[in-house]
């Protein structure tokens, strides 16, 4: 994958060669929070026709960061140039783009008015001129080289790619010269990742600079060009990427060793499976036969459509499947069966989409993490005694290392990976004989992605099996003891064992819609 | 709860700690506050009439039927469903309990019966619409209310129904005994159930995530459709025992009273929601929204201010109040955004493009 990071003679080197002033340069930035110092003297120095990432854990400082570049807070020290011209954009607002992980899309609006939101209404006689708005998304689209949906659609009705796609073109749109891209494929498929990337190279060429805020550090080889490390509101290092490696990228980000490795696979158990599914036809797609045995993680990987999101949530009731069967624990799941009857069954499911499938916005930590009775299979009308709730949150919070440790504090008060575990929390204390994780560390930083990779592998220890619904293969491979790559609603490949790797999955994955194409 | 929310806060910084728990504070307990204020600012200015035992049972009972209803309003609004119809519900029921006895001579008990089971019918008409047909909640139950007064004209031929001979125990019920009056036993008997179903039982919080992202909640296993059919049925209740009670306290059946009481109702609640739990309907802030409505306008009605002042009261008081609760909601936010910056503010806010979530005490418009 990697694009000759050394070899290639970049616009960014000859402009460090030509000792230019850097497009962005930060010096020594300071900011305090009530005495508590969250950036402690950062430097960066972003080059036309570079790709800077920016790495560390959550808390490292890089929102922060961030928030000052937007003009969002004020930096107690240090100063900010622009091409050699100091700047204060706590004052100004700067030529830079930002997209972020909440892209900020009006779902009951069309791609192109959300386009419009942010470039402009185009108008004729002062109306608004619909065509070209609608003209407008289309070439923006088209000047990415990217595929454009129809502008005229609800935004609602695209799924998670073709939203994070639209936020990153619709800023790239403003034609800044600097743009910070705040973990822009953190839900992205890897072939919308792929190529999201390919579109990043391009703007390179064209001489922007981009900082890229990441957790994915395999995904940085063959694109960023430097990469700059935090921790603790300190600048670690900045490295060329060619000249480092991603272990000892983690190190720096940790400021310790971490085995990659260390969870343990435990060995496939040849008893009853958890679930069978049987002749199963979702949307006209299908068949797809599988077992999940009792102790298994399994992995349920495919490029983006493929169906197996489809997969997972006809067995949770959420989706129903056209025919096929089901069973849990032997005892056939009827397609009648509710979700609330399948939560009784003992299946859980964690969706995808944070912000609009998880979150109770509004409200608190502990009611996000108890916010049905079913979960725990508890009665609707039963007394609930605060003291006792607020002992089991405690508990919980601890366990899933949420911060902070405020059951009182509101959801969204707290970052998107601390949110994550809340919501990986609400389903992993039931008593679940099958739990289906969509993107279970989507966003979610290396520390705490360990510690949920641990839970799920502890709950599989328990007897229950685990079914991660993932786009993130580097997850897959490293977590589950097998996987079955889907393709057009098909199994096209069962990985286990030696056969279950990054390359292979990609491969797999691929290769499916290849086969696919071809009849 | 709220010595809960503070104690509890871990939060390395001192001085952080002190400022939030301040807001905390104020954000959970500002309508206690203005209450006691206004309580000390008229007991002091009028101090022989404002706390005089007529003064207040006088205020109990006059104000239990809106404190009623604003209890009924509150249960749908819990799943950011509004109920439109529930004035002219209680209208109906008013007609109907007088109406019964007048002119049918049906004993009261009976009627009343007749006219609660009447009133599950209706909220769960309204729910029905709502929740199956999916038919837009302040549309469905605009319609059903203004259905609701046609029938209270049609029975009543638009006349009002003068109760002569009501027997003493139907009147009774809005009466005062042992200094307390009847009324307000009624409605502090629905509130403390519905303190135990929305703050103590898993299905008032049900009620509350649904609200919150209906979506979420269907994917945690909650039935909405039933919930929320269930929230306009008590909603429906509530409405029922609000028109006894009216139809006692006035001992006429007048077609034309009920739709007046549901801003009022609703101001109570929505003001309610600043308060205890901010941004979201409760029953204590609802309760003591309605005591600040009606003891405010009592003091300033004995200051000499004519009737219509009440209005300008109820629409002044609601609008500073939610604006209130909007600024310490945004300053709460700042101030926990501050705090958490060591560890990380919240990834997701949106620097361009103004705020990315609203206040989140703030109160968000249910539709």
């Amino acid at each position: 994958m990697a694009v000759g990071g050394a070899a290639r003679h970049s616009v960014a080197e000859h402009a460090m060669e030509a000792g230019a002033a850097p497009a962005l340069a930060i010096d020594g930035l300071t900011k305090r929070f009530f005495g508590t110092l969250a950036l402690d003297r950062v430097d960066l120095a972003l080059q036309r026709g570079e790709i800077h990432a920016l790495i560390g854990e959550n808390g490292a400082g890089k929102s922060t960061l961030i928030k000052c570049l937007a003009g969002i807070y004020q930096a107690d020290g240090g100063e900010i140039r622009l091409h050699g011209v100091r700047v204060e954009p706590w004052l100004h607002e700067l030529p830079i783009s930002f997209v972020h992980q909440d892209l900020g899309l009006v779902d009951e609006l069309s791609v192109g008015e959300n386009v419009a939101l942010v470039s402009g209404f185009p108008r004729r006689r002062g109306l608004i001129d619909w065509r070209g708005v609608w003209s407008q998304a289309r070439e923006i689209y088209a000047a990415m080289q990217v595929e454009a949906p129809d502008p005229r659609l609800p935004v609602g009705t695209l799924g998670a790619a073709g939203r994070a796609i639209l936020g990153i073109v619709r800023a790239l749109a403003r034609r800044s010269e600097i743009v910070v891209l705040d973990e822009p494929t953190a839900s992205l498929p890897e072939p919308d990742a792929q190529h999201l990337f390919q579109v990043l190279r391009t703007l390179r060429a064209s001489g922007k600079g981009i900082i890229y805020v990441s957790h994915r550090l395999n995904e940085l080889a063959g694109l960023a060009d430097r990469v700059t490390v935090l921790r603790d509101g300190r600048k670690v290092r900045t490295a060329r990427l060619a000249d480092t490696t991603p272990k000892a990228l983690v190190r720096d980000m940790l400021g310790r060793e971490i085995g990659m490795a260390a969870v343990a696979h435990a060995a496939g158990g040849a008893s009853q499976p958890v679930l069978t599914a049987s002749g199963l036809w979702i949307g006209r797609r299908g068949p797809v036969d599988f077992e999940i045995a009792a102790g298994d993680v399994v992995g349920l990987v495919g490029l983006r459509g493929a169906g197996q999101q489809d997969i997972g949530r006809a067995i949770f009731g959420a989706v129903r499947p056209d025919t096929g069967e089901l069973r849990l624990d032997g005892i056939p799941l009827s397609p009648d069966e509710s979700i609330p009857e399948r939560i009784a069954r003992g299946i859980a499911l964690l969706a995808g989409d944070r912000g609009r499938e998880s979150a109770f916005s509004g409200m608190s930590v502990q009611e996000n993490m108890l916010p049905s009775p079913h979960i725990g299979g508890e009665a609707a009308w039963r007394w609930v005694a605060p003291g006792r709730e607020r002992r089991r949150i405690a508990a919980r919070l601890e366990r899933f290392d949420v911060r902070p440790r405020n059951p009182a504090a509101l959801i969204d008060w707290l970052s998107g990976g601390n949110q994550q575990k809340v919501f990986v929390g609400r389903w992993l204390e039931s008593k679940a004989r099958l739990f289906i994780m969509e993107e279970p560390t989507a966003g979610v930083d290396v520390g705490a992605k360990f510690a949920i990779h641990q839970l799920l592998r502890d709950a599989a220890a328990r007897g229950a099996g685990v079914l991660v619904v993932s786009s993130d293969f580097e997850e897959v491979a490293g977590l589950c003891d097998r996987a079955l790559v889907i393709g057009r609603g098909r199994i096209t490949a069962d990985l286990h064992g030696g056969d279950l790797s990054v390359d292979n999955l990609i491969a797999c994955s691929s290769m499916g819609r290849e086969e696919s194409g071809a009849d | 709860m709220a010595s809960d929310q503070t104690s509890s806060l871990a939060v390395a910084v001192p001085a952080v700690r002190a400022g939030r728990r301040l807001g905390e504070f104020t954000a959970t307990y500002g309508l206690a506050l203005v209450f006691v204020l206004v309580m000390g600012l008229f007991g002091l200015l009028r101090p022989s009439t404002f706390f005089s035992a007529i003064n207040i049972n006088t205020i109990l009972v006059g104000q239990s039927v809106t404190a009623m209803l604003a209890l009924a309003e509150m249960i749908p609004l819990a799943t950011r469903q509004f109920d439109l119809s529930v004035g002219f519900h209680l209208g109906m029921a008013q007609v109907l309990i007088v109406g019964l006895q007048v002119q049918y001579g049906v004993p009261w008990p009976v009627a009343a019966v007749a006219i609660l089971l009447l009133a599950l019918v209706v909220g769960a008409v309204n729910g029905v619409l709502v929740a199956r047909f999916g038919i837009d909640s302040f549309i469905a139950t605009m319609g059903v209310g203004t259905l609701l007064f046609g029938v209270s004209n049609w029975y009543s031929g638009g006349q009002q129904i003068t109760g002569n001979n009501l027997p003493a125990s139907f009147t009774g019920l809005t009466g005062i005994y042992l200094h307390i009056p009847l009324p307000a036993v009624f409605v502090a008997v629905a509130a403390v159930l519905l303190w135990i179903v929305t703050e103590r039982l898993p299905v008032g919080r049900s009620l509350y995530v649904i609200g919150a992202n209906p979506r979420a909640a269907e994917l945690t296993g909650i039935r909405i459709e039933r919930h929320i059919i269930g929230t306009f049925t008590a909603a429906g209740f509530l409405c029922g025992v609000a028109g006894v009670m009216l139809g006692s306290l006035l001992q006429t059946g007048t077609p034309s009273v009920g739709p007046e009481y549901l801003l009022p109702a609703f101001a109570a609640t929505l003001l309610g929601a600043t308060s205890i739990h901010p941004g979201r309907v409760n029953v204590v802030g609802t309760l003591l929204a309605v005591l600040i409505l009606a003891f405010s306008f009592s003091g300033v009605q004995q200051l000499g201010a004519p009737f219509y002042v009440q209005y300008f009261f109820n629409g002044g008081i609601l609008i500073i109040a939610v604006g209130l609760s909007v600024y310490a909601a945004q300053r709460r936010r700042r101030a926990a955004t501050a705090a958490e910056a060591g560890l990380e503010p919240k990834a997701g806010s949106r620097p361009a493009g103004g705020e990315g979530r609203k206040a989140d005490g703030a109160i968000r418009n249910p539709g």
